[in-house]
């Protein structure tokens, strides 16, 4: 393939890139401003001086990420293959990367249109925050086309340190700080063992590229069966699954919604697809053994994601021991291992991202002063102040729970299609099960906001920018739950082909 | 004469065990950001000795893998750190301790 195509390739990522570093210079031109002296000097802006730039930078960033989704959409459909590396591919630029990378740039994208007001509202804009979240979006992009260990363990990192400190931007509170900390302390620790896994694998294989490893791996032998561990165990706290899960919901609670929502919906995707490129590129023959130990964890963190969640009465908390049941639901996939399960799986991610954003902007859109509602009781009688919002929010529930006519009931619908056909009925019960259960926590919500007395006064008009992305993620979640196979607009594009298409490199 | 390749295998692995405790054990959070570093170094010297073993088999570039993969670590680890004492940082100026046990806001 010739060396033109190669650079077309990193397109997405080059935008994304180049998008951080121009906004920390804008942020810093923007905000010179002459002292009185008449001396060019820095001087921090008035808040609505900043608020201005805030605004501006958030639409050079969306600029990059619609430019990056583009790039990745125009590459998904030219079917483009390409690998980009010294000698052999370190990035390999495939239908599954474009896809991913255009749903962790369209997850970005909104979380960066949930921060234009939200930011302002808690008193915490600073320009640097869209750079974080743009290199952090940059990291990912590395990880899910990574095809070696190095630019495995990379792009990991390029996404983790942005996000340690986006989770403590709230920098005067005491939670943010300790959001941070707690991140920064768990990922650093996953990262140092994943790390180790690397190494053992590469001493057991003699490569660090994921064909090389699939061809050295024969035999297993104890460094790689160790090695491999490691490597997972990085990865299921990466993902968040049971037994790795308990740093989710501190980081979730303590770190500003916009940046939750972003953790929640990127940040699971691209761990996923790692996974799912890791476990079939670099490990195909292993397939039975992984799958009962994936099986297991499934299990267990759809339980205990679940239960956990039926008592928590911050609304930020529970959705992160829900999005611990999520990655739980997902895991069943790749218990299955079939191609119509990864299929299922990245389905279940585009769905997820829609009903994931839809809530977490309802929250975000609740926010001012510096405070939000995050605890239960204060949506009571919210639906008599802003009846739209509290039926969107009981919309994004619903799917949230899986119940029939929403997106999110086809995602599971798929995955669990999927677990059947692979004979792993069991697993089938307990997310049959764990989803009735979760209909409880979930509908705790819409209980207070519909059938309890108003708690608090007025809460704030929803910006226009919140708007949209609540009217995209309810239209997604509407569309996906009523037509995932079908085609009824004549677009051409249906998603679980779209799905299917990014898994196909798998068989 | 040259240390054979399992021993310095073995002595990363103890360096990662140490590291790894003492990140789980230990209460100061500066305490545990050098366990975590040590837990680091152990994947890279174990990346530099076996490196020396496939070095002898590999070819082009793959002939030092392990020490490029080394020197990439040692470039993410001291960002690491510096994101990690930037947070340390802002925590410490809200309140005057470096103990996790006393970061404990949010529970369950």
């Amino acid at each position: 393939m010739s060396r033109v195509l190669d650079v077309a390739a990193l397109a997405p990522l080059g935008f994304v890139a180049l998008g951080a570093m121009s906004i920390l210079l804008l942020e810093v031109a923007l905000s010179r401003r002459p002292n009185p002296e008449g001396v060019a000097a820095t001087r921090s802006p008035g808040p609505a001086a900043r608020t201005r730039i805030g605004t501006l930078l958030a639409f050079a960033a969306s600029g990059a990420l619609v430019l990056a989704i583009y790039a990745a959409c125009y590459l998904f459909e030219a079917g483009l293959q390409s690998d980009f590396g010294p000698g052999r591919p370190l990035l390999q630029l495939d239908a599954l990367s474009s896809f991913a990378i255009a749903l962790i740039g369209l997850g970005a994208l909104f979380s960066v249109w949930l921060s234009i007001t939200y930011l302002p509202a808690m008193r915490i804009l600073h320009g640097e925050y869209y750079a974080l979240l743009l290199l952090a979006t940059a990291g990912m992009f590395v990880m899910v086309s990574a095809v070696d260990l190095v630019a495995l363990y990379l792009g990991l990192e390029l996404a983790s340190l942005p996000t340690y400190a986006l989770a403590g931007f709230n920098r005067r509170k005491l939670r943010s700080n300790e959001s941070a900390l707690k991140y920064f302390l768990v990922g650093s620790f996953t990262s140092a063992v994943l790390l180790y896994g690397m190494a053992l694998l590469y001493g057991a294989t003699g490569h660090t590229d994921f064909a090389g490893i699939s061809r050295g791996f024969e035999g297993g032998g104890g460094l790689a069966l160790a090695g491999l561990a490691l490597m997972l165990a990085g990865l299921a706290l990466k993902v968040a699954a049971v037994p790795f899960h308990q740093w989710a919901p501190d980081v979730y609670e303590g770190a500003p919604t916009s940046v939750t929502a972003f953790m929640a919906v990127t940040g699971k995707a691209a761990a996923f697809v790692v996974l799912l490129r890791f476990l079939v590129l670099a490990l195909p023959e292993l397939g039975d053994r992984v799958e009962i130990l994936l099986a297991v964890l499934a299990a267990l963190t759809m339980g205990i994601g679940n239960l956990m969640a039926l008592i928590q009465d911050n609304v930020k908390r529970m959705l992160a021991y829900s999005a611990v049941a999520h990655a739980g639901y997902l895991l069943v996939g790749f218990a299955a291992g079939s191609a119509e399960a990864w299929t299922a799986v990245l389905f279940y991610l585009i769905v997820y991202l829609f009903m994931t954003v839809g809530v977490f902007c309802c929250v975000v859109a609740l926010a001012q002063g510096g405070r939000e509602w995050d605890s239960i009781d204060d949506f009571s009688g919210l639906a008599g102040r802003r009846p739209a919002l509290a039926a969107l929010l009981t919309l994004f529930l619903l799917s949230l729970a899986g119940i029939p006519g929403t997106a999110g009931f086809m995602g599971k619908f798929y995955l669990a299609v999927a677990a059947v056909n692979a004979d792993q009925i069991a697993l089938v019960l307990i997310l049959v099960a764990t989803s009735l259960v979760s209909v409880f926590y979930y509908l705790r919500l819409p209980v207070a906001m519909y059938m309890r007395r108003v708690r608090h006064g007025e809460p704030p008009e929803t910006s226009t920018s919140e708007m949209v992305v609540l009217a995209l993620c309810a239209a997604a979640v509407v569309y996906l739950g009523f037509f995932a196979q079908a085609d009824p607009a004549g677009m051409g594009i249906r998603a679980l082909d779209l799905a299917g298409r990014a898994a196909d490199f798998l068989h | 004469m040259s240390i054979p390749v399992e021993h310095v295998v073995v002595l990363s692995a103890l360096l990662f065990l140490v590291g790894a405790v003492g990140a789980l054990v230990r209460r100061n959070v500066i305490v545990i950001l050098m366990c975590i570093e040590l837990m680091l170094n152990a994947g890279n010297l174990a990346l530099v000795a076996f490196n020396r073993v496939w070095s002898a088999t590999a070819e082009g570039a793959a002939l030092h893998d392990g020490q490029v993969f080394v020197m990439m670590v040692i470039a993410v680890a001291a960002a690491e750190v510096a994101v990690g004492l930037g947070i340390l940082l802002a925590l410490v100026r809200n309140r005057d301790s470096l103990n996790v046990d006393d970061v404990s806001l949010l529970r369950w």
